[in-house]
């Protein structure tokens, strides 16, 4: 356990140097900063919109982050020969990635502490909300947070075998393809018109795609008069299937990485 | 030396796979279908989903429009407008060449804000004029947001048709221009008191009509030509009816048509009853039902005033958020045996009648070119047969003659603060008489001379 | 004295478009317990892939190794050994106290007085709070080998550890690795700087196109040189090689006499005994030893090492 936990922490700290992530961080922050004054988007639902922008914005970024926070990782590891140091010493690879992972996941959660910070401020700032309401708005991005370490489960697991740039794609696609898969498919299975074949393919994908349309839960935070039937247990559930998912991602990895000629 | 995946690893990958394929199939699906897919009716969104706008921003602008505007069709099922008016904006800045999202944005924006009792919020008419004017400049080569946008001036404004003509004239110029809604140009032109470019414009349109009839003997075709000609029929009448010939020809109007000028007899008594809440009463000696009279509350120095309105095209700017702190309330006191009583409500839409200002004007106003035509019978176009002993006005709008006063009322007086706590506020005009006070078979009757014969 | 690296037929190879190449062809290498091994071979030969192989980092694709007595690959042994790759790069954002430290977590180790140690003896201790990316190259290589120290290690794998150091940073490391033997360690270096390793190494191999050329004790790799006698009181060249018993000899005439240029595996004392019987003067005998270099060039440049040539003289070296 030791040594993942310091490779976990020197990921860490050597994520939140990296200037490309830095910049994009602070163009999320930006954007938040900048959000409540965006009034060409607001009519009189000004809060719904500032709600939804913002929250959009944090998970776009936090999107981004994960992507490029992950593919860049084991790849620089090897070039920069880092990787046989460590190897060398009494380090087994599964220990080394499962290291690195939850490295990247703190970075991000450190990330996307601070666009929450940033969002709660602006929002405070903006509307004077009470504690509760801002407490609901904080729902959203939690979620996001087991979405993004999904994706970066994803991205940790194809950089053990593709290059950086493919991996980008691959991530990026898979994730495009997770966040719009459920409501494609729930029109396809609500459809009476689709034939009982292309309803069992839609039907398999769904169960085997990464579904990150599931922690898009902003809807119902952004306008308060929907709710979520059971949220406790939604969230739950969500969640567990998104560690269960990162832990099948990360035995792959590892499966792959130990044959794997570094 | 190949290593050999351990069994337990394999396990492990194949537990966690079942577990989620389970949790997605079984549980989670049900419920997210339930809770957030797009297209139930619950659903309400603000502005783009980051997979949207990552769309958007990799070039498929059209594409996201679409989606957006499909996604907002749900909401107008729902009635969530607040919800569809980000979207609107959103869809015609990705896509300016989405016309029925204009068209339908500038109608929501101009028609569905309103109060508890279905006032219109025109503080948004500005907003959906400007729209108009927008999508009418980003889209030059079709004749809809050109007309759409007289429309609104010749419907929901009601009062300035000169802006409704010359928006119609420009949608009458593109080629697409569906024949049968030119013949709006003429009424247009009527109510605008230009009866003879109405008349002009009748007949060109049925040589046109009588051209593709010539062309196409279809039922349709014949019938459209019919129509105008019935038109034509109708408005020479009325022109013969309403003096407008006799007048033309320097002969001397007489009973048949707008002379002498009827006096209407309009007083007016605003109580405020409680915070918020006016009751209007007051008189108007026209017997025949279909007179509505314009009342206008709004801040004093409301900017971009105009007597008994405001200008209505003064920015260029789609601003969906108008200014918080000023009032303008509009309605129509509805005559019936020759008296109106109307209690307007505004104490449950703070948002749309905030009260700021320390003054606020009340206007009463009657333009009898928004009149039905059995009344415009008697008044004519430009009010030749209509007076009033006190209140008749022919300036604020030039060429015509209206009836138009102005009440004062101060924030306390509304808000039942400060002094008038306990004291009920009653603002009238001087010649505002109780009922039961006037002998009723001293009043003037208003007879409306009719083709029909009395 | 045990072996600390054993290899039987050690291979790797990849697949090319060509067909499988050999990187690595059956490798068997010797390394004993305390001797400072010297893996020689122009770059591209396979060295760092024989290391890796060693490490457990790349696996073998035929034969089998052993390190200080386990098969390559335990981690076990990973507690014993360390290794300084080919000039490495370490994470820039710590300083060299933070680096130990995290090296030292790897092993489970947290001990302040080790690392000041450490980095005392790679004279790094006033740089201690610098980060990485503050450091020079030499600093850099020192504090790898301060890091490959953390676990006291039985042996010590260093990957070109001069490459690319002025003069003084090379006397340093060489002065650091030379202490390393004196403490007892093993230590495998891959180089292609022969003068360093000529200077330390005790016994070396060394490899070309995946296959070892030679492999022994350098004192016996390097025997073979030639010795020059100068030599007067001849008439003639010829009634000079008369009197003497050789085979492999060249003489030159000199103006001061006559050169004579032989193997020095001949039997010199009786060849100077002979010229002394034959009342010849000798002016000088100068052994000419056989550098690294000559015989580096030597065993790379010959195209088709078509045998494996072992010097294996050194006793019970072998299994």
């Amino acid at each position: 356990m030791r040594p993942i936990l310091s490779i976990a922490s020197t990921t860490v700290g050597e994520a939140i140097r990296r200037r490309v992530l830095l910049i994009i961080l602070l163009i999320g922050v930006l954007f938040l900063a900048v959000a409540p004054g965006l009034g060409v988007l607001s009519a009189r639902s000004e809060t719904t919109v500032l709600r939804g922008m913002m929250l959009g914005i944090i998970q776009l970024t936090s999107a981004v982050i994960a992507i490029v926070l992950t593919v860049y990782m084991l790849p620089n590891e090897i070039e920069r020969r880092t990787i046989y140091t460590i190897l060398s010493k009494p380090v087994q690879r599964w220990q080394f990635l499962v290291g690195k992972y939850l490295g990247a996941v703190s970075a991000l959660a450190i990330m996307m502490c601070l666009m929450s910070v940033v969002m709660v401020l602006m929002y405070w700032y903006q509307q004077h909300a009470p504690i509760s309401e801002i407490a609901n708005l904080l729902k959203a991005p939690m979620m996001y947070f087991v979405q993004m370490s999904l994706l970066a489960a994803v991205a940790v697991m194809f950089s053990t075998f593709v290059s950086p740039l493919v991996n980008f794609f691959l991530s990026g696609g898979l994730y495009l393809v997770g966040s719009l898969f459920n409501p494609f498919f729930e029109t396809l299975s609500s459809n009476n018109n689709t034939p009982a074949f292309t309803k069992t393919v839609a039907k398999f994908i769904n169960l085997v795609l990464p579904n990150f349309a599931n922690y898009n839960v902003q809807n119902p935070i952004i306008n308060p008069q929907q709710t979520i039937g059971n949220e406790t247990q939604y969230f739950i559930n969500v969640t567990v299937y998104g560690v269960l998912y990162i832990l099948g991602l990360l035995v792959v990895g590892i499966l792959i990485f130990d044959r794997r000629e570094v | 030396m190949q290593r050999k995946p351990s069994s337990l690893a394999l396990g492990l990958v194949a537990a966690a796979f079942v577990g989620q394929a389970a949790l997605q199939g079984g549980t989670i699906f049900g419920t997210w279908e339930k809770n957030y897919s797009p297209g139930k009716g619950q659903l309400v969104s603000g502005g783009l989903s980051p997979d949207q706008m990552l769309f958007a921003l990799s070039g498929f602008r059209e594409m996201v429009a679409g989606i957006l505007w499909v996604r907002a069709d749900a909401f107008f099922d729902s009635g969530n407008y607040d919800a569809i008016l980000p979207i609107i904006r959103l869809v015609t800045l990705l896509d300016p060449n989405e016309i029925d999202v204009y068209a339908t944005g500038m109608w929501h924006i101009g028609y569905n804000f309103t109060d508890e009792e279905q006032r219109s919020d025109r503080r948004y008419i500005p907003s959906a004029l400007a729209l108009g004017k927008e999508g009418a400049a980003k889209n030059p080569n079709t004749y809809e947001l050109f007309f759409e946008t007289g429309w609104m001036w010749y419907h929901k404004i009601d009062d300035d048709y000169e802006n409704a003509v010359s928006w119609f004239e420009k949608a009458k110029l593109r080629d697409d221009m569906l024949p049968a809604r030119k013949d709006l140009l003429s009424m247009a032109y009527q109510r605008a008191g230009r009866v003879d470019d109405g008349l002009q414009n009748y007949y060109g349109l049925y040589d046109d009509a009588s051209a593709v009839y010539k062309k196409d003997k279809a039922f349709g075709n014949h019938q459209h030509m019919d129509t105008i000609e019935n038109n034509i029929d109708t408005m020479l009448v009325r022109m013969v009816q309403r003096g407008y010939e006799a007048e033309k020809q320097g002969r001397p109007l007489d009973g048949y048509d707008a002379n002498p000028p009827f006096d209407v007899g309009f007083s007016v008594k605003a109580t405020v009853l409680e915070p918020r809440v006016i009751r209007f009463e007051g008189t108007w000696n026209v017997l025949p039902v279909g007179t509505r009279i314009r009342v206008v509350l709004k801040d004093q120095d409301f900017k971009n005033a105009e007597p008994a309105g405001m200008k209505w095209d003064f920015s260029d700017n789609v601003n969906l958020d108008p200014p918080k702190n000023e009032t303008f309330m509009q309605d129509q006191l509805y005559v019936k045996n020759r008296r109106f009583n109307r209690k307007v409500d505004m104490s449950k839409d703070p948002t749309m009648y905030p009260f700021t200002g320390q003054d606020y004007v009340m206007e009463f106003f009657y333009n009898p070119r928004s009149a039905p035509p059995h009344i415009q019978d008697k008044f004519s176009w430009n009010g030749e047969g209509m007076t009033d002993k006190n209140f008749l006005n022919t300036n604020v709008r030039p060429g015509q003659r209206v009836m138009y006063t102005t009440l004062k009322l101060t924030r306390d007086m509304i808000l039942r603060r400060g002094e008038w706590q306990d004291r009920v506020p009653v603002i009238k005009t001087t010649n505002y008489q109780e009922t039961g006070t006037t002998k009723q078979d001293e009043d003037v009757i208003l007879n409306v001379p009719s083709l029909r014969g009395n | 004295m045990a072996a600390a690296i054993q290899t039987t037929k050690l291979t790797k190879s990849y697949n090319s478009r060509s067909g499988k190449v050999n990187v690595v062809d059956h490798l068997d290498l010797h390394v004993e317990e305390g001797e400072i091994f010297g893996f020689l071979g122009p770059n591209g030969a396979g060295k760092t892939t024989t290391i890796k192989m060693l490490l457990g980092i790349i696996y073998p694709s035929f034969g089998e190794g052993y390190v200080l007595g386990k098969e390559i690959g335990d981690m076990d042994v990973h507690r014993l050994i360390s290794y300084v790759p080919e000039r490495p790069y370490y994470y820039e954002h710590m300083t060299g106290l933070e680096l130990l430290k995290f090296y030292g977590s790897l092993f489970g180790i947290n001990d302040p007085a080790l690392f000041e140690r450490l980095l005392e003896k790679v004279n790094l201790h006033r740089d201690k709070d610098k980060t990485i990316s503050q450091y020079s190259k030499g600093m850099q290589q020192r504090i790898g080998l301060a890091q490959s120290l953390l676990n006291d290690p039985k042996l010590l794998f260093l990957d070109e550890p001069t490459g690319g150091l002025d003069p003084i940073a090379h006397r340093e490391i060489r002065d650091l690795i030379l202490s390393f033997r004196d403490e007892g360690r093993t230590v495998f270096i891959s180089s292609h700087e022969l003068s360093e390793v000529e200077l330390i190494c005790n016994r070396v191999a060394i490899i070309n196109k995946g296959v070892i050329a030679r492999q022994g004790k350098l004192t016996d790799l390097l025997r073979g040189g030639r010795i020059e006698v100068t030599v007067d009181g001849f008439e003639s060249a010829e009634a000079f090689l008369k009197a003497l018993p050789l085979k492999d000899t060249n003489v030159r005439t000199l103006p001061s006499g006559f050169l004579l240029d032989m193997p020095e595996l001949e039997d010199t004392s009786s060849v100077i005994d002979s010229i002394r019987g034959a009342k010849g003067k000798i002016l000088s005998i100068v052994p000419r030893k056989k550098r690294l270099e000559d015989l580096f060039v030597e065993t790379v440049s010959s195209k088709q090492p078509s045998k494996t040539i072992t010097v294996e003289e050194s006793a019970g070296a072998n299994q």
